[in-house]
């Protein structure tokens, strides 16, 4: 018997049971459908998360106090005090760390900031104007604050576009006075609609002088973030090294284990989004594999079902010359066959599904949240279905073919 | 030399502890060509002979030498192998596909077979000719009557142009002018050469054969010449 005949053959064992024909396969389809609607997501998402924290330019380094957590009853991470002016002078001398061309201490806190009756919290950004050029913002109307009204502790605020909206509507912002923690600030600038970069929601936020945040609105004497900026990309990762030694050293540290502060380049994050990213989509693409396992044992069930019922037709075909090979084949044909169509349907289903995600994400985010599907993710939906048909197909596949043709004949 | 010789065949069925001898040691020989009906009262072995012979059961005693090769030496390919191209099977029950048309159930036996595909719907055609079905060809069999879903089956049965068929009961559901129909059919098939063994449990049916064979409890009570054998066209309706 020709392969092509017993494909024919199966197909029209199915047919003449469509409807049940076509039950059957849905919990292989929904199972396949989120595979690849949780692949193309997590891809998404992915490429999202990289986008933006690309965003802050390959040269930039971060280095934040504290150490990574040993545990869950670790406290080293708790130490968040580690950089303080001290550690900024430190990495300014080019004798310390050669490779940096610029860097700001930053001051992140979020507060309530007001201007006549209109309240509401904001992110304030304590920074140097180096941050302009690292997170590429620029005012679109006034200027940025200069170095020397860093030294000066002025009073004055950089503000993002939506913050402009929400405190001042269509009235005129420029060189008005807000008041951020009661202390009064003027407005010396308004930057453009950005969107996010980095971890940054720049539209939202508040720049100002570092040494003015510290003393006025933080009210302590250490900052939680330095950006510095390298000289060149390739220099990166020597710069980090250097950062590491000189922190050491000031803080009499030998063992590295025992860092209190942790120095991260761009590279760094990426691979770490990536990995927590890959993470969770074979962690959720695992789960929708369940379904899948259900479907197949439904489709087992189904196919025994129908070899009961086919008894007659088993007796007969082996009385006429089939082989036990034969209506193995016929049978496990059948199920491979429902599988796969479930299968194509997943696929067809999950990739529409994942596009019109990507339109509703794109909104709902106001980025750019790019659809993506990879051969990849299809090859494997198809490859798992068939997979599945296999698994589940062989036994009821091999109940048939062990059939007794007297009996099967004699089966009423 | 004999197209079937069977010596000292015994079948012995175990179900759990209790034996059944279905059937105790039986010879006898058919020549190529012949008309044998096999005769007997329900229980006296003639369906568990029937499957013997026609390849879908084994003994557990004593030799059957089909074609001049012993059934225990041939194996489970083989034997599918010979069902397909040199036996041919109608059955009481008609054993048709359902939503199936005649010409694919006529074309059933081609499929496993080694005929290039090219033939098969001439082959098939032509079979249905044989028995008279060429207005029903695309017809399904649900559509036909029970004398011509058994010439359907007969259709089937000689596709491959087998040495031998084997019919059990081919009447047993039919009303006597399909019956007769069918008989006449099956009797012309044995005057092209084809050898038929025939299991009825009618005398009148049985008279188409050559011989008859009758069994009892597994055992051969008599084996018969037929004196005055029915031919087509007889007084059957009278």
């Amino acid at each position: 018997m020709t392969f092509k005949n017993s494909l024919k053959t199966a197909i029209k064992g199915l047919r003449a049971n469509k409807s049940r024909s076509a039950l059957t396969i849905l919990g292989i389809v929904i199972g396949i459908t989120s595979i690849i609607l949780i692949m193309s997501l997590g891809k998404g998402a992915q490429e999202l998360i990289l986008n933006q924290v690309r965003g802050l330019g390959a040269a930039t380094i971060i280095i934040e106090p504290g150490r990574e957590s040993q545990g869950p009853s670790d406290f080293g991470s708790l130490f968040t005090d580690s950089l303080k002016d001290r550690e900024v002078q430190a990495l300014s001398k080019p004798s310390n760390v050669s490779g940096i061309e610029d860097l700001t201490p930053m001051v992140v806190l979020s507060t309530t900031v007001a201007f006549e009756n209109e309240v509401d919290s904001f992110m304030i950004l304590g920074a140097s104007p180096l941050v302009a050029e690292i997170v590429d913002v620029y005012p679109e109307f006034g200027q940025f604050f200069t170095d020397e009204q860093v030294q000066q502790l002025s009073a004055v605020a950089i503000i993002g576009s939506k913050v402009k909206e929400k405190l001042f509507g269509p009235s005129e912002a420029l060189n008005q006075n807000i008041k951020i923690k009661n202390k009064v600030f003027k407005v010396v600038g308004i930057t453009p609609k950005k969107g996010q970069v980095g971890m940054l929601d720049v539209d939202n936020s508040i720049i100002v002088p570092y040494t003015t945040a510290l003393k006025y609105l933080s009210g302590m004497n250490y900052y939680h973030q330095i950006l510095v900026k390298a000289k060149s990309e390739q220099i990166v990762p020597q710069t980090v090294e250097d950062i590491k030694v000189t922190l050491r050293e000031l803080h009499n540290i030998t063992d590295p284990k025992k860092d209190d502060f942790q120095v991260a380049t761009q590279e760094d994050i990426a691979k770490r989004v990536g990995a927590v990213t890959s993470v969770l989509t074979i962690f959720l693409s695992a789960i929708a594999a369940i379904s899948l396992v259900v479907g197949g044992i439904g489709i087992m069930n189904i196919m025994l079902v129908s070899v009961t019922e086919r008894t007659r037709e088993i007796g007969l075909r082996k009385a006429l010359g089939a082989t036990t090979k034969n209506i193995l084949t016929q049978f496990l044909l059948e199920s491979i066959i429902l599988t796969l169509l479930g299968g194509i349907a997943g696929i067809i289903l999950g990739i529409s599904d994942s596009f019109i995600a990507s339109l509703v994400l794109t909104k709902a985010l106001g980025s750019n949240w790019q659809f993506t599907i990879s051969l990849q993710a299809i090859l494997l939906g198809l490859g798992v279905s068939a997979f599945v048909g296999v698994v589940f197909g062989l036994y009821p596949a091999q109940q048939a073919s062990k059939k007794s043709p007297i009996e099967a004949l004699r089966y009423e | 030399m004999f197209l079937i010789e069977v010596q000292n065949l015994e079948k012995v069925y175990n179900e759990g502890e209790t034996e059944t001898k279905a059937l105790c040691g039986i010879s006898f020989n058919v020549p190529e060509g012949e008309f044998v009906a096999v005769m007997g009262p329900s229980g006296s072995g003639k369906s568990t002979l029937l499957h013997i012979l026609g390849f879908l059961d084994r003994q557990t005693k004593g030799s059957y030498l089909f074609d001049g090769k012993e059934l225990s030496e041939y194996t489970d390919n083989e034997v599918a192998k010979v069902r397909n191209e040199k036996m041919g099977f109608v059955f009481q029950s008609f054993n048709l596909l359902a939503r199936t048309s005649v010409l694919e159930n006529v074309k059933l036996p081609l499929l496993y077979s080694t005929t290039p595909q090219s033939r098969w719907n001439s082959l098939a055609k032509k079979a249905i000719e044989q028995v008279g079905l060429s207005h029903r060809v695309e017809h399904l069999t649900s559509q036909l009557s029970g004398g011509e879903k058994q010439r359907v089956a007969i259709a089937r049965a000689l596709i491959n142009e087998p040495k031998i068929i084997f019919a059990d009961e081919p009447t047993g559901n039919l009303d006597s002018k399909s019956g007769s129909d069918v008989m006449e059919i099956i009797e012309k098939l044995n005057n092209q050469g084809h050898t038929i063994i025939l299991i009825t449990h009618e005398t009148y049916t049985a008279q188409y054969a050559q011989r008859i064979l009758t069994l009892r409890d597994g055992e051969i009570e008599s084996d018969q010449r037929v004196e005055k054998r029915r031919k087509g066209k007889d007084d059957f309706l009278k």
